[in-house]
C-alpha cells in the first residue's frame, strides 16, 4: 500500500534528523526546530510593511509538553489556593468595598486584552517564518488562552464568594453605554489585532506587555493586598510569570526585522504611535483605578509610572534595543506630563458619568483628600473643593435629584471624547495636558485632545471612525439608554453603577435618574 | 421614542432587503449603499448609527442569492458580476504597485473594498488582494511620517479647522 506524501516526508525527515536518544527538553527543542518548512514562497497572511527574518531565534525554547507540565503546576497552586484556603478564610468578604469595585473594571477589561492577545499572537505566528520564532509565539497563544480564563475566573470568584456581584458578572453587557469600554477596546482590541502585523506586535508585546504589564499586573497586586484582596495577587502574579515570555517575543520580533531596511523607515514611527495609543488610555485609567478605587494607598501613581514606564521601559528596555535602531518614543515626554494629573481629570469625569458604568465609584474621604494634597499639591483647589460641593448637593443620595454631570453643564465645562483614543476629556476644567482640537471632514466634526492623536487621525482617518456615546445617544434620556443598554441589576430597575459603596446608602434606580431628565447632547454640534 | 437597536430606519431597510429577488439587484443595492453610507469619504451621515447593521443584512441576502445563482466553480472564482475575480485583483494590485502617492493609494484601497468586499468577491481572493494593497498603502503612509507639520497635514487632508486651543 502506497504511503501518503505527508508520511513519506516525515519518514525522509526522520532519516536525516535522527530522533534524540535523551528526553532533555532543550535537545528535543533543537530536534523539533530542524523540521522546517520551505519558505521560498511563504508569505504573511496579514498586511505588514516589514519582512521577518527566517533564522530568528527565541529565548525560552520550550516544547509544548514541557510548557503544559509547567503551567499545570502553576494552575494547581493558583486554583488550589483560591478554592481551598482563600474560600475557608472568607477572603472575598475581606476586600475593601472600594477595591472590590476596582476589580470589576481591572479583571473584566484585562480579560478582553488577553482574549485579543490570543488572536494577536496567532496573527504573529502566521506572519513569522522562523520556526523558533513561531514556537515562541505558539507558547504565547497558549498563555493568552490561560490568562483569558484566569481573568474570567477572578470575576467569577468575586461574584460567587465576594460582595456586590453586579458588575463582576456579565459586565460586557454594558459595553454600549460605558465610555471606558471604547477606549479599552481601542488599546486592547484595535491596537493588538488591526493594521500592520508587526505594528500589532509593537502594541501588544513591546508596549502593552513590556511597558504596561508591570504597572498593571504587578503594581495591581500591591494595591490589592493593601486593600485586603488576596485573590488578585494569587492570580495576577501567576499571569505575570508568563509575561516574561511575551516580552522576549516582542524583543525577538524587533530582532527579526532589524536587518530589514523597512525597519529604519517605519519602526520608530510605529513605536511612537503604539506607545501613545497604549499610554493615552492606561496612564489615566490605571492611575484612577489604583488611587480612587482604593482606600489604603500604596504610593502615588506618578511614582509607579515614573519607575516602570519612564525609567525601566523608556530608558532600560528601549535602550537595549538601541543597537537595532529603536529610539525612545518622542511622545514619552508628553506622556510623563499626563502621568501627574490625567488620572485626576479622568476620575472627575468618570464620577460625573457614573450611571453609565458597571461599577460603583466613591468620592475621596477627608483622609484621602489629605493624601492627594500631600502627593499632588494643588489637588484640593482643583478637585477637592468640587467634590465637597457635589457631596453637599447630595450626589450620593437618590433623592437629591443631582448628578455631577449637571455641575459640568451649569459651569459651562463641556465634556468631549477624543476620536482616536476614545478617552473623555474636559479641556476647560483639567490640569492635565489635554487641549481641544476640533476638525471638520466631509461635514462631520471630530474632536482630539493632543497632537499625537490628531496626526494619527489625519494620516489614517478611516481607522478611527468609532462613534462616541454623545453621538450615539444624542437626544435620548439617560435612564432609557441605561435600561436599553442593560445597565440594571437583576431586579430590572436598580442601577449596576452607583455613586457610593456604602452598605447603608440607598441605591439609585432608573426612576431616580428619570426624574432628573438628563438628555444626551453632542458638544460638537454647538461649535 | 424608538429603541436604539430596534428603530424605523432598520425596519425600512429590512423590508427593502426582503424584496430583493435577483443577485444583480442585490449587488446593485449593496454597492450603492456602501458608497453612500459606509465610505470613509462619505458626505451623507444619515445612517451613521445603523449603517453597518443594514450593510450586514444586505450582505446576508446577497450571499443567499449568490448561492442560488452560482455553481461551485463560479463561487470560488467569480465576482457577483460574473467577471473572473483574479483579473480584477491583478488589475488593482498593478495599479497600486505603480502608485507613489499615499492619498491616491488610500483611494485605490478604499474603493477596492467598497466595490469588492465579500460576498461580492470570493473571500479567498479578496483577502489576499486586500493584504497586498494594505502592504503598499502602509509603506506609503509611514514613509516620512512626520515630514509635514500638523498645519500642512490638515491642509493636505482637506479638513476645516473648527477650533484649536
Amino acid at each position: 500500500m502506497a504511503i501518503s506524501s505527508a508520511t513519506k516526508a516525515a519518514t525522509d525527515a526522520l532519516a536525516v534528523n535522527r530522533a534524540p536518544v535523551s528526553v532533555g527538553a532543550q535537545e528535543v527543542h533543537r530536534w523539533l526546530q530542524s523540521f522546517t518548512w520551505d519558505f521560498e514562497k511563504n508569505r504573511t497572511k496579514y498586511s505588514t510593511k516589514y519582512k521577518m527574518a527566517n533564522d530568528t531565534k527565541e529565548q525560552f525554547k520550550l516544547i509544548a509538553k514541557e510548557y503544559a507540565r509547567m503551567e499545570s503546576v502553576k494552575d494547581e497552586r493558583q486554583f488550589g489556593s483560591l478554592q481551598d484556603v482563600l474560600t475557608r478564610v472568607d477572603a472575598g468578604n475581606r476586600v475593601h468595598p472600594k477595591w472590590n469595585e476596582s476589580m470589576k473594571v481591572i479583571s473584566n477589561f484585562l480579560e478582553v486584552g488577553e482574549y485579543n492577545a490570543i488572536a494577536a499572537t496567532g496573527m504573529l505566528w502566521d506572519s513569522a517564518t522562523a520556526p523558533e520564532q513561531k514556537n515562541g509565539y505558539l507558547g504565547q497563544v497558549l498563555d493568552e488562552i490561560r490568562h483569558t480564563n484566569q481573568c474570567g475566573y477572578v470575576n467569577y470568584y468575586f461574584t460567587k464568594h465576594g460582595q456586590d456581584a453586579a458588575g463582576h458578572n456579565d459586565a460586557r453587557r454594558t459595553r454600549a453605554i460605558g465610555p471606558l469600554w471604547k477606549g479599552m477596546k481601542r488599546v486592547f482590541s484595535d491596537g493588538f489585532i488591526s493594521g500592520d502585523a508587526v505594528e500589532c506586535s509593537i502594541n501588544l508585546q513591546l508596549v502593552g506587555e513590556a511597558c504596561f504589564t508591570n504597572p498593571l499586573i504587578v503594581a495591581v497586586t500591591e494595591w490589592a493586598s493593601a486593600n485586603g484582596d488576596e485573590m488578585t495577587p494569587t492570580v495576577f502574579l501567576s499571569i505575570e510569570t508568563d509575561e516574561l515570555r511575551h516580552m522576549a517575543n516582542g524583543y525577538q520580533t524587533i530582532v527579526s526585522i532589524a536587518n530589514d531596511e523597512a525597519a529604519s523607515k517605519y519602526l520608530n514611527t510605529d513605536l511612537n504611535n503604539a506607545f501613545w495609543t497604549q499610554q493615552k488610555y492606561f496612564t489615566p485609567v490605571l492611575g484612577m483605578m489604583f488611587e480612587y478605587g482604593s482606600h489604603f494607598k500604596v504610593e502615588p501613581w506618578v511614582k509607579t509610572w515614573n519607575r516602570w514606564v519612564y525609567e525601566d521601559w523608556g530608558g532600560i528596555w528601549i535602550g537595549r534595543l538601541g543597537k537595532y535602531g529603536v529610539e525612545s518614543p518622542a511622545s514619552l515626554r508628553d506622556a510623563k506630563k499626563d502621568a501627574y494629573w490625567a488620572h485626576h481629570d479622568l476620575f472627575m469625569i468618570a464620577y460625573a458619568l457614573w450611571p453609565t458604568g458597571f461599577f460603583r465609584l466613591t468620592l475621596p474621604t477627608a483622609e484621602e483628600a489629605e493624601w492627594y494634597e500631600a502627593n499632588y499639591p494643588g489637588w484640593y483647589e482643583m478637585y477637592g473643593k468640587v467634590y465637597e460641593e457635589w457631596r453637599a448637593r447630595g450626589c450620593e443620595d437618590p433623592n437629591s435629584g443631582f448628578l455631577p454631570l449637571q455641575w459640568f453643564a451649569e459651569n459651562n465645562h463641556p465634556i468631549y471624547i477624543d476620536r482616536v483614543s476614545q478617552v473623555p476629556f474636559c479641556p476647560s476644567y483639567c490640569k492635565g495636558a489635554s487641549t481641544l482640537r476640533v476638525l471638520e471632514f466631509n461635514g462631520k466634526k471630530h474632536s482630539f485632545s493632543d497632537q499625537w492623536g490628531e496626526r494619527m487621525w489625519l494620516s489614517e482617518p478611516e481607522r478611527y471612525e468609532c462613534q462616541n456615546i454623545f453621538e450615539q445617544y444624542e437626544g435620548r434620556e439617560l435612564s432609557e439608554v441605561i435600561a436599553e443598554g442593560h445597565g440594571v441589576r437583576s431586579d430590572g430597575f436598580t442601577l449596576i453603577a452607583q455613586p457610593h459603596t456604602s452598605k447603608d446608602g440607598k441605591l439609585w434606580t432608573l426612576d431616580d435618574l428619570k426624574k432628573i431628565g438628563c438628555v444626551f447632547a453632542d458638544p460638537l454640534k454647538s461649535l | 421614542m424608538a429603541k436604539i437597536h430596534d428603530n424605523p430606519n432598520r425596519d425600512e431597510w429590512v423590508k427593502k432587503i426582503a424584496g430583493l429577488t435577483t443577485l444583480a439587484a442585490g449587488v446593485a443595492l449593496l454597492t450603492d449603499f456602501r458608497v453612500k453610507h459606509l465610505s470613509p469619504f462619505k458626505t451623507d451621515f444619515s445612517l451613521e448609527l445603523d449603517g453597518q447593521w443594514i450593510e450586514c443584512k444586505i450582505e446576508e441576502k446577497v450571499a443567499l442569492l449568490k448561492h442560488q445563482e452560482f455553481n461551485d466553480k463560479q463561487f470560488l472564482n467569480n465576482c457577483t458580476c460574473g467577471t473572473e475575480a483574479q483579473k480584477i485583483a491583478d488589475k488593482v494590485v498593478a495599479e497600486m504597485d505603480a502608485c507613489t502617492d499615499q492619498y491616491v493609494a488610500e483611494k485605490i484601497h478604499v474603493n477596492f473594498r467598497l466595490a469588492n468586499k465579500p460576498p461580492i468577491m470570493p473571500v479567498n481572493i479578496f483577502l489576499d488582494t486586500d493584504r497586498l494593497l494594505g502592504n503598499k498603502l502602509m509603506e506609503l503612509r509611514n514613509t516620512d511620517y512626520y515630514a509635514l507639520p500638523l498645519e500642512e497635514l490638515r491642509k493636505v487632508r482637506g479638513v476645516k479647522v473648527i477650533t484649536l486651543q
